[in-house]
């Protein structure tokens, strides 16, 4: 009996290893973070667009169609690397895709845009970061997708990566 | 040249580390471990000293440096840099690891031959497992792909004084633990046929380890109190935890093994602390260099990495553990402990200890069970935390008030209660005199008070009194338990915090005092570009008290911005001032807390690290004899 119980320790660590390797292995993203905001409504905001004239009300956009949401800015590096992946969604898949620029540089960013392609439908000017607090945005990139009701629904923190890139298109073709 | 040679002894390392592996299995082994402990520790130095000097001098062919360093960084900075990120605190590791090294093998003597060998081949195997892990999957020393006229910089928000010492302190604590933990296994291997004092070579270890372990949790908070701008110092974060258990475990291996040292009973506990303590020291790296939890600590994160770790822990885990299932019926006792005893108090303690670490570990891992099982995401925070650790520390810390002044065996009730009864009286008038002071009353908050000051006239008093039985580091170390308990009720029952927008000119209140924004002013760092607000403080008798002058500082390299909260500090309390977001219309959102005592936690956690080398360097004494 006793010496039974001497083996525990054993049995709980390996239990408890095996736990992390699961997650290791299996497809997850620990900066999936969940957002109060998912299933709800976008925040509702007005902001200044880069390149249009117009001013851009939310209320007026989200809707009727699927959204994709990006939070980008020039001197962030992850945003180059992820930017690949914006441009594909932009030449195939039929959605809107809106790039919020966050605390930038005007001249910056339409430079940046002309180097390395603009796939935004509309980019809009967040110079003081106050679109991203209503939004919820834990640091730059963050990406979200919005389905043709105006609800938010899904939310990625950090760069679009491969998996990210096939898990968004497969939440894309269900909502289509 | 920098990279060949730093490779080279990272590689030599990795030699010697197998080789000690080995050879601590031969006949005729001294000669042999001799050369393989010496080279690793030369080896080891050299490698981390190159990459301190390609900071120092700004190789930027190093990918490293590159990645991590900028000219324009202060030489402090630069050096400190060096173990900012993942791979060159690794490296740092190492290091430790083979200082650590040397030192067990400073003890070898024809009595303890085997015990010391065995030992030491423990600890090449945890060597060559680290070395292993830094050459595979985090080699500091890669070359960087094209020519680079400037680094990449560094974290602006690292660049503080207690950050750039936290590290090593802590190293030195979880790596302390590993030769606790490679005594461990030795004891349990050998069987417990030989006379050896084991106990003895541990305690030193512990003492190293868990003193430094606790100065190093301490700078953290300091960093994150300084730094962060957020008026707290311990924000329940997984990495924070991470360090929190091995002390917890720590706490209660360093005690019990007093229990074996004097009565030669706990033995197998003791045994099984001892690896929990380590073991439980790498399941923390490995939760927060996997990436597997998200932290404040952000560190580069690398699946492969996270793979690496967990099968190194399953092997030292799986090992250590089994052994210590089959062998340590051998270290059992029929021991019965008397309640009202040291010893007593002692396990009482112990058992306490554990029971926090168990919970804390839980709230810890538990979005990941819960992750792992429902495939839901949830996040546990301070609510947990508090609201399970407080009440079980609370008895902890009485009973720790009353162990030291029992006597070993058993004690009369009677008797007890003489003993303690000048440190009751003591504890009564200083409670008054701090209630009479601060004029505010709450539960958690009075409890607090109260033991605070119970464990410190009952330290004081032993201290003044010169006996003999005592140990002077222990009465040290509680003394700073004390005013650490002290410090942590004050600050987080008695917290007054106001959020403002402010303009120019104008002012706001807390506590007694009122504070006039006076100015706001553009300034020029080293290496970056501030705003500096100017804040001049008054009491309620409308004297000047100080200028607090926080600042916004935007570092253009990393294009970063930090905060730089300005504190005025007494004894009696923290006022503590961060500037927001503003402009010269609409006025800066300003933060001010009103922290009560946060002084006396880092006092508190001085006199602690005091108390530890007290009494390490008398246990190292005893060896020695």
């Amino acid at each position: 009996m006793k010496n039974n119980i001497l083996i525990l320790p054993s049995i709980i660590f390996f239990l408890i290893l095996s736990i992390f390797l699961y997650l290791l292995i299996i497809d997850r993203n620990p900066s999936e973070i969940p957002s109060n905001l998912l299933n709800k409504n976008t925040p509702i905001f007005e902001a200044k667009s880069l390149f249009k004239n117009e001013k851009f009300i939310s209320a007026n956009e989200f809707k009727d169609e699927i959204i994709l949401v990006n939070f980008f800015a020039t001197w962030c590096k992850p945003c180059r690397d992820e930017h690949v992946y914006i441009q594909r969604f932009a030449d195939e898949k039929d959605l809107k895709i809106i790039g919020i620029n966050y605390k930038d540089n005007n001249k910056k960013a339409i430079k940046w845009l002309e180097d390395l392609g603009n796939p935004y439908e509309n980019v809009l000017i967040d110079k003081k970061g106050k679109i991203a607090i209503d939004w919820g945005v834990y640091g730059i990139p963050e990406t979200f997708i919005i389905n043709s009701n105006g609800i938010i629904m899904y939310r990625n923190v950090g760069p679009i990566t491969n998996k990210i890139y096939k898990k968004i298109n497969l939440i894309i073709n269900k909502n289509e | 040249m920098t990279i060949f040679l730093g490779n080279l002894f990272l590689l030599l390392c990795l030699i010697f580390s197998i080789s000690q592996f080995f050879t601590s299995q031969k006949k005729n082994r001294f000669r042999f471990i001799a050369i393989n402990v010496n080279g690793l520790l030369i080896c080891s130095f050299l490698s981390f000293s190159l990459l301190i000097y390609s900071y120092v001098i700004s190789d930027f062919s190093v990918l490293n440096v590159f990645e991590n360093s900028h000219t324009t960084k202060p030489l402090l900075y630069k050096i400190t840099g060096v173990w900012g990120n993942h791979e060159g605190s690794l490296l740092l590791w190492i290091l430790v690891l083979t200082i650590f090294n040397y030192f067990i093998f400073k003890f070898y003597n024809n009595d303890n031959s085997n015990f010391i060998t065995k030992t030491l081949q423990v600890q090449g195997l945890i060597t060559a497992g680290f070395l292993l892990f830094t050459i595979l999957t985090s080699n500091p020393f890669q070359k960087t792909v094209s020519e680079q006229s400037n680094g990449m910089g560094f974290n602006p928000i690292l660049q503080d004084p207690a950050l750039a010492i936290h590290p090593p302190l802590l190293y030195i604590g979880y790596v302390g633990f590993s030769a606790a933990f490679s005594m461990s296994v030795a004891t349990l291997f050998l069987n417990g046929d030989q006379k050896i004092p084991w106990y003895s070579y541990m305690k030193p270890f512990v003492l190293t380890a868990w003193t430094f372990l606790t100065a190093g949790i301490a700078l953290g908070s300091i960093w994150a109190y300084y730094e962060l701008g957020w008026g707290g110092w311990w924000f329940w974060d997984p990495v924070e935890n991470a360090s929190f258990m091995p002390w917890l475990i720590g706490t209660a291996l360093l005690h019990s093994l007093i229990v074996v040292e004097k009565r030669k009973s706990l033995m197998a506990w003791v045994l099984l602390l001892a690896i929990l303590a380590f073991l439980l020291s790498v399941i923390g790296t490995f939760l927060v260099r996997s990436g597997i939890l998200t932290s404040v600590h952000t560190f580069a994160l690398d699946p492969s990495r996270g793979v690496y770790i967990l099968i190194f822990t399953a092997l030292l885990g799986g090992y250590s553990l089994i052994l210590f299932g089959k062998k340590s019926k051998n270290y059992f006792d029929n021991n019965y402990f008397a309640l009202f005893s040291k010893e007593g108090s002692i396990l009482i303690n112990n058992v306490l200890m554990i029971v926090v670490c168990a919970t804390v570990f839980l709230g810890t891992i538990y979005p990941l069970i819960i992750e792992a099982f429902i495939n839901k995401k949830i996040s546990v925070g301070e609510p947990y935390f508090n609201s399970t650790t407080i009440p079980i520390i609370i008895p902890a810390i009485l009973v720790m008030g009353v162990g030291p002044v029992l006597a070993w065996n058993k004690d009369r009730k009677r008797e007890i209660f003489k003993k303690i009864l000048p440190s009751i009286l003591l504890t009564i008038i200083m409670t008054t005199l701090i209630f009479l002071f601060y004029q505010s009353y709450n539960l958690i908050g009075m409890i607090g008070i109260i033991l605070g000051f119970w464990i410190i006239s009952n330290n004081i008093i032993l201290l003044i009194k010169k006996n003999r039985n005592y140990s002077k580091g222990m009465l040290i170390a509680h003394l700073g338990i004390g005013l650490l308990i002290l410090g942590i009720t004050g600050s987080s029952n008695w917290q007054e915090e106001k959020i403002t927008r402010l303009k120019v000119s104008k002012s706001t209140q807390i506590n007694e005092y009122n504070i006039i924004f006076k100015e706001i002013n553009e300034i020029k760092g080293p290496n970056y570009i501030a705003i500096e607000g100017n804040f001049m403080v008054y009491d309620k008798n409308k004297n000047y008290i100080t200028n607090l002058k926080p600042e916004n500082r935007y570092y253009p390299i990393t294009n970063t911005f930090t905060t730089e909260a300005s504190i005025h500090t007494n004894l009696s309390r923290d006022l503590y001032l961060v500037l927001g977001e503003g402009n010269l219309n609409d006025g800066w959102v300003v933060k001010v807390y009103h922290n009560p005592l946060v002084i006396w936690i880092w006092i508190g956690a001085l006199i602690i690290f005091a108390g530890g080398i007290v009494s390490t360097s008398n246990n190292l004494k005893k060896i020695k004899i």
